[in-house]
């Protein structure tokens, strides 16, 4: 009953290839509503583990179940709540984006002809209804692929890196869309990407996967207090500072331009005693800051840190 | 559809040629080419079309049928075609439902060219013909090269392209021949001749088809069907 309230839930889903291990027991939950951004560097398994949801590839051990039931040949039903986008979006090239999504819509079994019209509205397709595919820039090629994912009105869309070759305002109009939907029409989106300051815009919980494993799953919200703090000083002395610093018990190292990083929560929370303390002893800071760790760092010190299993 | 027309056509002009002997004897080729069509008369060209519905029915039905399954996966579409609400294996036999058809029409297509271009060149002996069992072998040995796209199907499939299945084809061609030629009992057991035993134009040396014939061939279809929609339904698609 558990997994009933998870769009997308798997249990120790894996993947081999022979000796390749593509992925190894990702476990995840999805709920409803959720903008669950799914992490990666390309080959960390998120294709893989994409394609398990999908039924694309039968997973070498564990289950993966969508809307509460099992993702298997028998169960065709399940693929009229679920829109999907994989990897490069490709279309039928000498069919038009209308004829490709004709016959997307009949291939779905779709009976009702507004859908065609507000998709193409919806993605700005209209000026392009009568291109042939393969004369589609990258990124009216990506959005005829939003386009084939989403024609059902699915309640819960998977998207494989949907910001390829889009240009900044495309991005920004994607991330708006997927948001709506979430927000307004309770679509669960599981989107994958290898930006996390991209998908952290968005997206409301994080899922890290690196070599096939998944290494760190959090909500948005709290993905800050996973990011390193430091407290940055720079006086005139940075040596005689750093004397002072370590002698009242703090930790202070060296950063690469000579100035000093001081860690600890007690640092990063009182800045003011440090700056206090430094003063006391002639060396007031030329320069205090706390420092937050980007997104990239963090996501790179992540996937540096784990040490899988295998 | 032109390949067709122009097949029919072909065939009626070297008919024609062969009767005249001054144009073929200006061109090497086209002597070389019309020696083996026999008589100047109607019973020998229907002979002819009947061997060539033969050879194009292997070729021409393969090779639609691996450009029709072939490029799902060349132009990388196929994806598209796994998760939704219909069965893979609906798809799969919509696909060579319609291929079967259009490889009936396709020779039909090569019947009527070649029956136009013979009148217009003036083939004689139209009356002595009888045409009736000339249609129903030429129907036959249609519906028999057609039903034998499903292994076609299967090696595009599991080949995920048109590249394989059109070597495929060609190395069955060349297979046939080489039976013919070199090993005409083996030709009983090859479901590739079949077709052209059944037509009884490939000579009196050939053995008649058996109910052993018959049975590997149905049995060499029923794979081809059941096995590319075992692969669609159970492969991974990557």
């Amino acid at each position: 009953m558990f997994k009933m309230t998870h769009v997308i839930h798997t249990e120790n889903l894996t993947k081999h290839y022979g000796d390749v291990h593509a992925a190894e027991d990702v476990t995840l939950h999805i709920k409803k509503a959720e903008i669950y951004g799914f992490l990666g560097l390309n080959g960390a398994g998120k294709t893989t583990t994409i394609r398990m949801l999908l039924g694309m590839i039968r997973p070498t051990m564990g289950t993966a179940f969508l809307f509460g039931q099992k993702v298997g040949p028998g169960n065709l039903d399940l693929w009229n709540q679920v829109g999907h986008l994989v990897e490069t979006p490709y279309s039928y090239p000498e069919l038009t984006v209308m004829e490709n999504l004709e016959i997307y819509y009949r291939l779905r079994l779709l009976k009702d002809p507004g859908l065609l019209a507000d998709v193409v509205e919806k993605l700005h397709l209209g000026q392009y209804r009568n291109t042939k595919a393969k004369h589609l820039s990258l990124g009216n090629a990506q959005r005829l692929g939003i386009a084939k994912a989403m024609i059902h009105h699915p309640g819960l869309l998977i998207l494989d890196e949907p910001a390829n070759g889009l240009d900044p305002a495309g991005i920004v109009e994607i991330r708006e869309l997927l948001s709506d939907l979430a927000g307004n029409h309770g679509v669960s989106v599981f989107i994958s990407s290898h930006i996390l300051g991209e998908i952290s815009r968005f997206a409301t919980r994080i899922g890290i996967i690196h070599e096939g494993h998944m290494i760190y799953e959090s909500d948005i919200d709290r993905l800050d207090q996973s990011r390193r703090r430091s407290l940055h000083v720079e006086t005139l002395d940075n040596e005689q500072a750093h004397e002072i610093l370590s002698s009242a018990g703090y930790s202070a190292d060296f950063l690469s331009d000579g100035s000093l990083e001081v860690s600890g929560e007690a640092a990063i929370n009182h800045p003011e005693k440090i700056s206090a303390l430094l003063a006391s002893q002639g060396l007031a800071p030329k320069k205090i800051l706390v420092e937050e760790e980007d997104l990239e760092h963090f996501f790179l010190r992540l996937i540096q840190t784990s040490k899988p299993s295998s | 559809m032109f390949f067709f027309v122009f097949m029919g056509i072909v065939m009626g002009l070297l008919m024609f040629v062969s009767q005249h002997p001054e144009i073929a004897s200006r061109s090497a080729t086209l002597s070389v080419k019309t020696s083996f069509l026999g008589e100047f008369s109607w019973a020998a060209y229907n002979d002819l079309l009947i061997q060539i519905i033969l050879t194009v029915g292997v070729i021409g039905f393969g090779i639609i049928t691996s450009w029709d399954f072939g490029r799902e996966f060349s132009d990388r579409v196929v994806k598209d075609l796994l998760a939704l609400p219909v069965p893979r294996f609906t798809i799969i036999l919509a696909k060579l439902i319609i291929l079967f058809f259009w490889s009936m029409i396709l020779s039909v297509i090569v019947l009527v060219a070649a029956i136009l271009t013979g009148l217009a060149v003036r083939i004689p002996g139209w009356t002595a013909v009888d045409w009736f069992p000339f249609l129903w072998n030429y129907i036959v040995c249609t519906v028999l090269n057609a039903l034998l796209i499903t292994p076609v199907a299967f090696v595009a499939s599991a080949g995920r392209g048109y590249l394989l299945p059109i070597s495929f084809i060609i190395l069955i061609m060349i297979l046939t021949q080489l039976l013919f030629v070199g090993l005409p009992g083996a030709a009983f057991w090859f479901p590739w001749a079949l077709p052209a035993l059944f037509s009884g134009v490939a000579g009196e040396a050939m053995p008649q088809p058996g109910f052993i014939s018959y049975l590997i061939y149905g049995l060499t279809v029923l794979a081809g069907l059941f096995g590319t929609i075992a692969w669609w339904q159970y492969a991974d698609h990557k």
